[in-house]
């Protein structure tokens, strides 16, 4: 883990780096399009303070020697505050939102999916199949415009971002919970609808695959009520791919619904990842990138451990 | 008393800011400001704004305390949305109108009569907003100490340099501070007036100097404590500088702004909130304190489409950055009633929309010849349907064109921006018939007989309009048998050909509408990136002559006029020699343009009042700001 994860940062590092220009350039260009300009004097400053005039390799090595040595991410360009403030900021919402989400959707996609294949061909599975393909079918970002405008011109209801003003930046209380809540539904709405769609369909074909082999029809013969049939041997291997999408579950926790989280205005981790992105804000971007990357080979991990804890025939193997 | 002792001392010197009658009432300060003054809390109104305020004009009348203004920031990138609002309080201002520039922090100022030397007066008794005075010490530290230091900035920001020798201010007395510079610097006060020019009123000595290593031998400890490389990072992220985010970062930090930070602007921010100054120094006609509102608010958004949105219905008081673009304005217009706000004017501050440089230092002595001769040009212009693109492109928004200051502006010249806009294709093609460039199968050829045709570069993804606009002149010189292409190409490969002089013919905005000195790139061969007409000559402007090749008469004169006029503060005769400057343009018809350039509008609520229908929109003039928003009111 730890070899590939040094590679990866000078991948990432390279991949910051590859667009032309840098983050001096790309900040006067963005003050230039509100017809902005930077004194020239300035933009060298800038340029020097960063270290942007040095060679690539000795960048690499400012930023990678403080992670390693002192676990220091530096400071953000854009923000002149540390990295690791900046990102830790975003995470407690990030990750109330994104498990939120998570359970939302499997709560609603694995009963609908198991059901569905049992219940094959019927009105409730073509209903459910239909829903799940509408969902899958439509932008999430795309429902978040259309669901933000119906709102605000037909309810005069306030949409975007997780809380009110007033309880923007109150310490934490009950009110300010039951403010999250009464945001926060929209958004898992939005991001549910198309995991969910997706999971369903998932569910279904793996339950198709389980339902018709012989183990089922021996239990069946051995006089089991179909409901103890059902969760105690075909739902449990069709869970098995769930448990290895864990892997992709962690990274998404930083990076996933970027362009949701922008529409709504939600301060979650995403925005300002693209931000960092966008404006080659080095640092940050780089420690975002970095996190993704030891996030998924963490995520690999676990969900290999669970899966041999789950499944039987793999610790055999 | 000493208070009486400096309005003595400053006697006559006041004609703009009369010092008004002090009288203790409630009305002549906020509320909240008079609760605290009656317990105790708080200086009195009178020693806040010290003996001579700013007596700032309303726009309406005199507004009512009290409210909270909403306005919207983009996540990344925006602090600069801020200091339009709040952040230009430099020595001196401009106008409501960009055309003259007025006191600020500076009451009065002289100008020595070879524009070396400004002598600035500050206002006796000014308090930067945690209540310790404003003086000339602020302003030396501010750019001897800071600015003029190369661990804080590399090489001296360039408002304060001419003739590569960075200005000197040194201090005459408490409220007097003087600015000397080794060569003319005419233009000084109308830089100090922009943006860029705030320098000398960023930073107050009383903080700052414990952060700075002159006089705090230990800022080393504070360094280490802080975690940042170099005592200048720790400097900065207290102090900021002009267009950073940290500027907003520090809510500490004193200011000279009519509203402080007190949620500050930073990575993590989803709004940004300002409370009210209590020292700030302006009070309006009544002598009552401004600013009338008592906090700004600015809300975060990551995505603009959501700041529309946020426009239309109703949540923002006062926005133009990010929603201003001309598609954005029909569904701004239908809402209008539903959001409850109106749509402000902002008055593009170039003059062209569209200027047409024709290369009349083309390399090819054919082109030479053809965009050199001047009826070709004015038979090009008059075969424009400007009418037809002003409706079609710009919805109407806009007249037919050439150059020079707008109408309305002083300086505005009929003729330079009038002639030959008249839609008569059947005169143009005369006219290039009797230029020797006749037909041959429906196109021009050459007199030598050879295919006439040329390419106009344009750069799509910086002005797609341009593009809209040269396809509809294409085809109305395809009507006088005029054979061009709408070249399409990136912007360094724009810059390369026009650097290289390769290019036919290239489009670009036209300046010089509102700020006529600061880029009269149109007006003579005078910007090498710029005066794409003639790139050689302005390559022998800028070299006095090394470089480049010699431009003709017309040209040479208006150079000497053009520095005649950079070169006095006089605005009567700075005004005399650019009309002379003008009509030798005129006269010359090197550019064509196709519509005066369109203005950009904003939006401001129903209920705030106080806000002019136009105002200019620019970055030397940093709209909304320079109409003074501390005289906003909520209605």
């Amino acid at each position: 883990m730890i070899p590939s994860l040094g590679v990866i940062s000078i991948l990432a590092f390279i991949l910051i780096r590859l667009p032309p220009g840098d983050f001096v350039t790309n900040y006067i260009a963005t003050l230039a399009a509100s017809n902005e300009i930077v004194d020239q004097n300035t933009a060298a400053e800038l340029r020097a303070r960063f270290g942007l005039d040095q060679p690539m390799i000795v960048q690499y090595w400012r930023w990678i020697s403080g992670i390693v040595l002192r676990g220091d991410f530096g400071f953000s360009f854009e923000w002149q505050q540390p990295v690791g403030d900046l990102i830790w900021e975003r995470m407690g919402l990030t990750l109330v939102l994104t498990f939120t989400t998570l359970l939302m959707t499997w709560a609603i996609a694995l009963p609908v999916g198991v059901y569905s294949a049992v219940k094959k061909y019927s009105l409730g599975d073509y209903v459910a199949t239909f829903f799940s393909f509408l969902g899958l079918a439509v932008p999430s970002f795309l429902l978040a415009l259309v669901l933000m405008y119906v709102a605000a011109m037909y309810f005069s209801q306030d949409v975007g971002g997780l809380f009110s003003q007033e309880y923007l930046t109150a310490p934490w209380s009950f009110w300010k919970f039951v403010d999250l809540m009464s945001h926060i539904w929209i958004a898992v709405i939005i991001l549910a609808v198309s995991g969910t769609a997706s999971l369903i369909r998932i569910m279904r074909a793996n339950m198709l695959d389980e339902l018709s082999k012989p183990y089922v029809t021996t239990a069946r013969a051995k006089g089991l009520s179909e409901m103890t049939l059902l969760f105690r041997y075909p739902v449990r291997l069709a869970l098995n791919p769930f448990i290895s999408t864990i892997a992709w579950l962690l990274p998404n926790l930083v990076s996933g619904s970027v362009i949701v989280a922008i529409v709504l205005n939600l301060p979650t981790a995403g925005p300002l990842l693209l931000q960092s992105l966008m404006s080659q804000d080095m640092y940050l971007a780089g420690a975002f990138v970095l996190l993704i990357c030891a996030l998924t080979l963490v995520g690999t991990l676990i969900s290999d451990v669970l899966l041999a804890l789950v499944d039987p025939r793999i610790r055999l193997e | 008393m000493t208070n009486l002792g400096r309005r003595a001392f400053v006697a006559g010197a006041a004609a703009m800011s009369a010092a008004p009658a002090m009288a203790q009432g409630a009305a002549k300060e906020a509320p909240g400001l008079a609760a605290l003054v009656a317990e105790g809390k708080l200086a009195k109104l009178a020693d806040r704004v010290g003996a001579s305020p700013l007596v700032v004009v309303p726009v309406e009348k005199a507004g009512a305390y009290g409210g909270q203004l909403r306005r919207g920031l983009r996540g990344s990138a925006d602090h600069n949305g801020i200091l339009r609002m709040v952040g230009n309080q430099g020595l001196v201002r401009w106008n409501a109108t960009f055309t003259e520039v007025l006191p600020n922090v500076a009451e009065k100022w002289e100008v020595n009569e070879a524009s070396t030397e400004f002598t600035f007066h500050l206002r006796p008794g000014m308090k930067w907003s945690d209540g310790h005075p404003f003086t000339a010490d602020d302003v030396v530290f501010a750019i001897e100490d800071c600015c003029k230091n190369s661990e804080l900035y590399r090489s001296v920001p360039s408002p304060l340099v001419i003739a590569n020798k960075p200005g000197v201010a040194s201090k005459i007395n408490d409220t007097t501070v003087k600015f000397t510079f080794e060569a003319p610097y005419a233009l000084f006060l109308e830089i100090m007036a922009t943006p860029l020019g705030q320098h000398p009123t960023l930073f107050a000595k009383h903080y700052g100097a414990q952060f700075h290593p002159k006089y705090n031998n230990k800022v080393a400890d504070l360094v280490k404590a802080a975690n940042v490389s170099d005592w200048g990072a720790l400097f900065r992220s207290k102090l900021g500088d002009i267009e950073i985010p940290l500027r907003w970062g520090n809510p500490e930090k004193p200011v000279l702004d009519p509203w402080v930070v007190q949620e500050p602007y930073s990575g993590g921010a989803t709004r940004v909130l300002m409370r009210r100054n209590p020292y700030f120094w302006q009070v309006d006609t009544e002598g009552r304190q401004l600013p009338y509102i008592d906090a700004l608010n600015f809300s975060i958004s990551q995505d603009v489409e959501s700041l529309m949105l946020d426009v239309i219905s109703g949540k923002l008081d006062i926005q133009d950055r990010h929603i201003d673009t001309l598609q954005n304005k029909p569904t701004l217009s239908q809402n209008a009633a539903k959001g409850g706000y109106r749509l402000v004017e902002l008055v593009n501050s170039g003059a062209q929309q569209c200027q047409m440089y024709f290369n009349m230092m083309h390399k090819n002595p054919a082109m030479r010849a053809f965009f050199g001769n001047k009826s070709v040009r004015q038979a090009l212009s008059m075969a424009i349907d400007r009418s037809e693109i002003i409706e079609l492109v710009y919805l109407g928004q806009s007249e037919p064109y050439q150059t020079g200051p707008r109408p309305g502006h002083p300086w505005y010249h009929e003729t330079l921006a009038r002639q030959f806009t008249k839609y008569d294709k059947t005169a143009a093609g005369a006219m290039l018939d009797a230029a020797g460039y006749p037909r041959k199968n429906g196109q021009r050829v050459h007199p030598d007989g050879s295919k006439l045709f040329f390419a106009i570069d344009v750069i799509p993804t910086l002005y797609p309009d341009l593009v809209d606009t040269l396809e509809l002149v294409k085809r109305h010189w395809a009507e006088i048998g005029i054979d061009c292409k709408v070249n399409t190409i990136e912007r360094s490969l724009y810059y390369t050909r026009g650097d290289n002089n390769e290019h036919d013919c290239a489009v670009w905005p036209g300046p010089g509408g509102l700020d006529p000195m600061l880029d009269p790139r149109d007006f003579f061969a005078q910007h090498p990136q710029g005066s794409r007409y003639a790139i050689p000559w302005t390559q022998w402007y800028v070299s006095n002559g090394k470089e480049g090749e010699e431009p003709p008469e017309s040209q040479k004169q208006r150079m000497k006029l053009f520095d005649a006029a950079r070169g006095t503060a006089d605005m009567a005769k700075r005004a005399a020699a650019m009309k002379a400057l003008f009509d030798i343009t005129a006269e010359a018809f090197e550019t064509v343009g196709i519509c005066l350039a369109v203005n950009a509008f904003g939006i401001a609520s129903n209920k705030l009042r106080n806000v002019p229908v136009k105002m200019p929109s620019s970055w030397s003039w940093p709209n909304p700001g320079p109409s003074l928003p501390q005289q906003y009111y909520l209605g």
